[in-house]
């Protein structure tokens, strides 16, 4: 049917283009029958103007005012017909106050990018050295986004049956002995989907892969000389756009096609995505930073001002995305749901989440607005919403994140109780208890179960596994930041050394400590995450704050995977383990009773001697095992798992607990054991002798299955 | 644009001469549409097609997708190795069976019909 309000009723001053009063929603640009709707909301701009470039020209090919019947509300909204949309990139004009003290930043000759740009150009080529001179260096372009998804779905797996991988799209692949055609691009990911399902992971959490600047506050490392960089990411220019320097098709504006085809792979091979978002703040920076679109679009909706007119910065990185505020809050809702429904990705991890729940002057809020409509959107409905439940300012929120039964935690206590028993601290025995369970202390009393926890050791804050297991102190300097930047609570031990080493006797316990950290990890309720490369034991060389470094310090070596293969077929047979037994998955905390009759309670707790855990300050010493017929709150049948962790120096008896008739405990891993004796694939565990101890090494995890 | 049509034993082979981009793939689209006919045998011999755009890349899925509807057989060929690549990462190489020669490309198509 042909529709009668797509014929023009007005030209441009310079008779150019053909105009029509647009569509408000969606935000944007839109192509529509015979042009593109172009929309944008500014509260206080006293007017609006379209500019448009042909594709990587300097100056502006044309620039048309929104005719003052054009503004409905507070939403400039115009069709441009006969556009050639592949083409151009458009930006905004908006005038209205500079009046700093009353929150607005207006000025008429910066050329202002859509929040709403579903694609980004400007930075097409990671690194290629910008032109400063550019008037617009983050140009709005349209997007096409009638990709075929075919019968592709997000794969909606329980979020305890995740094992999430922590990954940066460019430091993933980037090193030259990553084999991929195209190094640190979203294409190079889809190459080693392969190998991501041979080490057995089934989430692939990526960082900010949102367009940003990495010439953001670039500068020349006083220790290395090399150039530092905005690597990580953490900080948007454009909240709706991939990162176009992270495609290979980059180039020629394809990345969005590139994104989503890599969706559709991962998905097809049973891996989710999760994106990492950071809605904490914005690339603009404070007062003295660029105007990149919403400073000069509206500086007073999309930023915590101080009475001042200010800007506040709980995210450290110079102002506050204004998060509560209904235009903001709408747009972070738009955001998601857009990535949700047209990338078909699986679930989000929130930087800085914290920062959600403070209201417009900052303070922390009972019941955010902004986290409840996430937590109850329809279209989110079954995506995966993960909190960093903390914040530059100060909230710390691990276990009290609001969160109306769907938000999941970044569990910072597991990463910090974990590594302190493995080092062998004192008094680490009933908080790891509390760990293992998926931190029911945390989690329990608001019922949110064990898999509000995503239990983790390593991130890309903070060290490598391996670098945790060989550093006592961070080592920041090439940060160029005098070793001042980094976490200095990093609960780490050098195991004797620190640093590299050729000492055998170092490098043993290293890979032995690294094997324990995994295996705990593996077996703790809760979902564990992983971070890229600790499974061949990347190293940053001590650095635990590698943001900045776009080179072999946040590169992941491939070359060592060879060199560590024992490490990751340790990794690749506990991930089996873990996902060949339920009851190391389960979704509610343990009753710590038998509630399905089968003489053992759901959980019990095991030291030197069976049935009798050492709780003593002094203990070192901790084993538990879980009953078979619980799982999954007892709706599953599998295996009972019985696991014996000796932290302390020396080697100790641990005595079993005894089985029902007719099963026998079997070994599954013996980190004190030398590979590839050291794990069992899944079916081939090898039964004991002795039924009654097993002697543990010294700072050792002994895992048995009974059958 | 200039698209020849050859019939080679009952595939007609299209031999398009121009950028495929936004600018011409309308037009493409046109005049492509109207041939795809009930269990045709199609090449498309993208030979003198030096830049294939993401608007360009769509209308080639758009006709694939319309010569399936037609339970029809579709190749392409002549696709450089820049083109080729951009389609493997932008996912639309899955749609199409590519060979290097059109005598290849029509034999494929014929077996097929």
């Amino acid at each position: 049917m042909l529709r009668i309000d797509l014929h023009p009723t007005h030209t441009s001053k310079d008779g150019k283009y053909r105009l029509r009063v647009g569509k408000p929603l969606p935000f944007g640009a839109t192509i529509v029958p015979g042009g593109v709707n172009f929309s944008v909301y500014s509260r206080a701009a006293t007017s609006c103007e379209l500019v448009l470039f042909n594709k990587h020209e300097d100056k502006p090919c044309c620039s048309i005012a929104f005719p003052d019947e054009f503004r409905i509300g507070n939403v400039f909204t115009m069709v441009v017909f006969d556009l050639d949309y592949e083409n151009i990139e458009y930006g905004f004009y908006m005038d209205g106050p500079f009046e700093p003290r009353e929150g607005h930043r207006f000025d008429h000759t910066k050329i202002l990018m859509d929040p709403y740009a579903k694609v980004i150009g400007g930075r097409d080529l990671w690194g290629k050295t910008p032109d400063w001179s550019d008037i617009y260096q983050h140009r709005a372009r349209i997007c096409f986004d009638d990709f075929d998804w075919e019968s592709d779905h997000p794969l909606e797996t329980p979020v305890e049956d995740l094992i999430i991988y922590e990954a940066h799209v460019r430091g993933f692949t980037k090193h030259p002995s990553s084999g991929v055609k195209h190094p640190g691009t979203f294409a190079a990911i889809r190459e080693k989907i392969p190998y991501l399902k041979e080490l057995g992971v089934n989430c692939i959490e990526l960082m900010p892969i949102h367009e940003f600047d990495e010439f953001e506050n670039s500068r020349t490392s006083p220790v290395t000389g090399k150039l530092l960089m905005n690597y990580w990411g953490y900080s948007n220019v454009g909240f709706f756009a991939p990162k176009g320097g992270f495609a290979a098709t980059g180039k020629f504006g394809m990345q969005v096609d590139e994104v989503k085809t890599l969706v559709k792979e991962l998905h097809k091979n049973g891996i989710e995505v999760i994106l990492d978002v950071v809605f904490n703040h914005t690339a603009e920076g404070n007062e003295r930073g660029p105007y990149i679109s919403y400073r000069g679009i509206d500086n007073k909706t999309y930023y915590i001002l101080t009475p001042d007119g200010y800007y506040f910065n709980f995210s450290g990185c110079g102002n506050t995305l204004n998060c509560n505020n209904p235009i903001v809050r709408n747009m972070i809702l738009d955001c998601l749901r857009y990535w949700a429904a047209d990338y078909h990705v699986d679930g989000f991890r929130f930087d800085l989440a914290s920062i959600l729940g403070r209201d417009q002057n900052g303070a922390p809020m009972h019941s955010p607005p902004l986290l409840e409509s996430l937590a109850f959107d329809p279209i989110l409905g079954k995506c995966k919403l993960i909190a960093e439940a903390w914040d530059a300012g100060g909230l710390y929120q691990v276990g009290s994140f609001p969160a109306w039964g769907r938000w999941v935690e970044w569990n910072g206590k597991y990463r910090d109780d974990l590594r302190k028993f493995l080092k062998g601290e004192p008094g680490m025995v009933g908080a790891m208890a509390q760990r293992l369970q998926g931190s029911p202390d945390l989690y329990q009393w608001e019922g949110r179960g064990a898999c509000a926890s995503v239990n983790f050791i390593t991130a890309h804050d903070g060290f490598t596994l391996k670098d945790m297991v060989s550093y006592n102190e961070k080592h920041n300097e090439a940060n160029g930041e005098g070793n001042g930047d980094g976490s200095n609570d990093n609960y780490s031990w050098n195991c004797g050394w620190e640093g590299d080493t050729q000492d055998p006797q170092v490098n043993r316990l290293r890979m032995k400590q690294m094997k324990n950290a995994v295996a705990m990890l593996l077996v703790s309720q809760g979902t564990p995450m992983i971070l890229a490369g600790d499974e061949m034991a990347n190293t940053q060389w001590g650095n635990n704050n590698a943001y900045c470094q776009d080179n072999e310090i946040s590169w992941i070596d491939w070359s060592l995977l060879n060199k560590n293969r024992e490490l990751f077929e340790f990794f690749k047979k506990i991930i089996a383990f873990r996902m060949a037994h339920p009851v190391l998955r389960s979704r509610t905390h343990f009753l710590n009773r038998d509630y399905v009759g089968s003489g053992y309670a759901d959980i019990t707790w095991h030291g030197a001697r069976a049935w009798n855990a050492d709780w003593s300050l002094n203990s070192r010493l901790l084993a538990f095992m879980l009953c078979g017929k619980h799982a999954k709150c007892g709706k599953v049948v599998d295996n009972s798992v019985y696991v014996a962790m000796n932290m302390h120096w020396d080697m100790h008896g641990f005595e079993l607990p005894r089985l029902p008739k007719n099963l026998f405990w079997h070994v599954v891993a013996n980190t004190d054991a030398a590979s590839p004796q050291d794990i069992w694939p899944v079916g081939r565990e090898i039964k004991l002798e002795n039924q009654f101890e097993f002697l543990v090494g010294p700072r050792s995890v002994v895992i048995l299955l009974a059958k | 644009m200039e698209i020849k049509t050859i019939d080679q034993d009952g595939v007609m082979v299209l031999q398009l001469t121009c950028n495929l981009d936004g600018n011409t793939a309308p037009e493409a689209q046109e005049k492509i549409m109207p041939m795809l006919v009930a269990k045709c045998g199609l090449v498309m011999d993208l030979g003198k097609c030096n830049y294939i755009s993401s608007a360009g890349l769509r209308v080639l899925l758009m006709v694939a997708k319309q010569v399936a509807a037609q339970s029809g057989k579709l190749a392409l060929c002549g696709v450089s190795e820049e083109i080729k690549d951009i389609m493997d990462m932008t996912g639309f190489s899955n749609f199409f069976e590519t060979f290097d020669t059109v005598p290849a490309a029509v034999e494929a198509v014929r077996k097929e019909a």
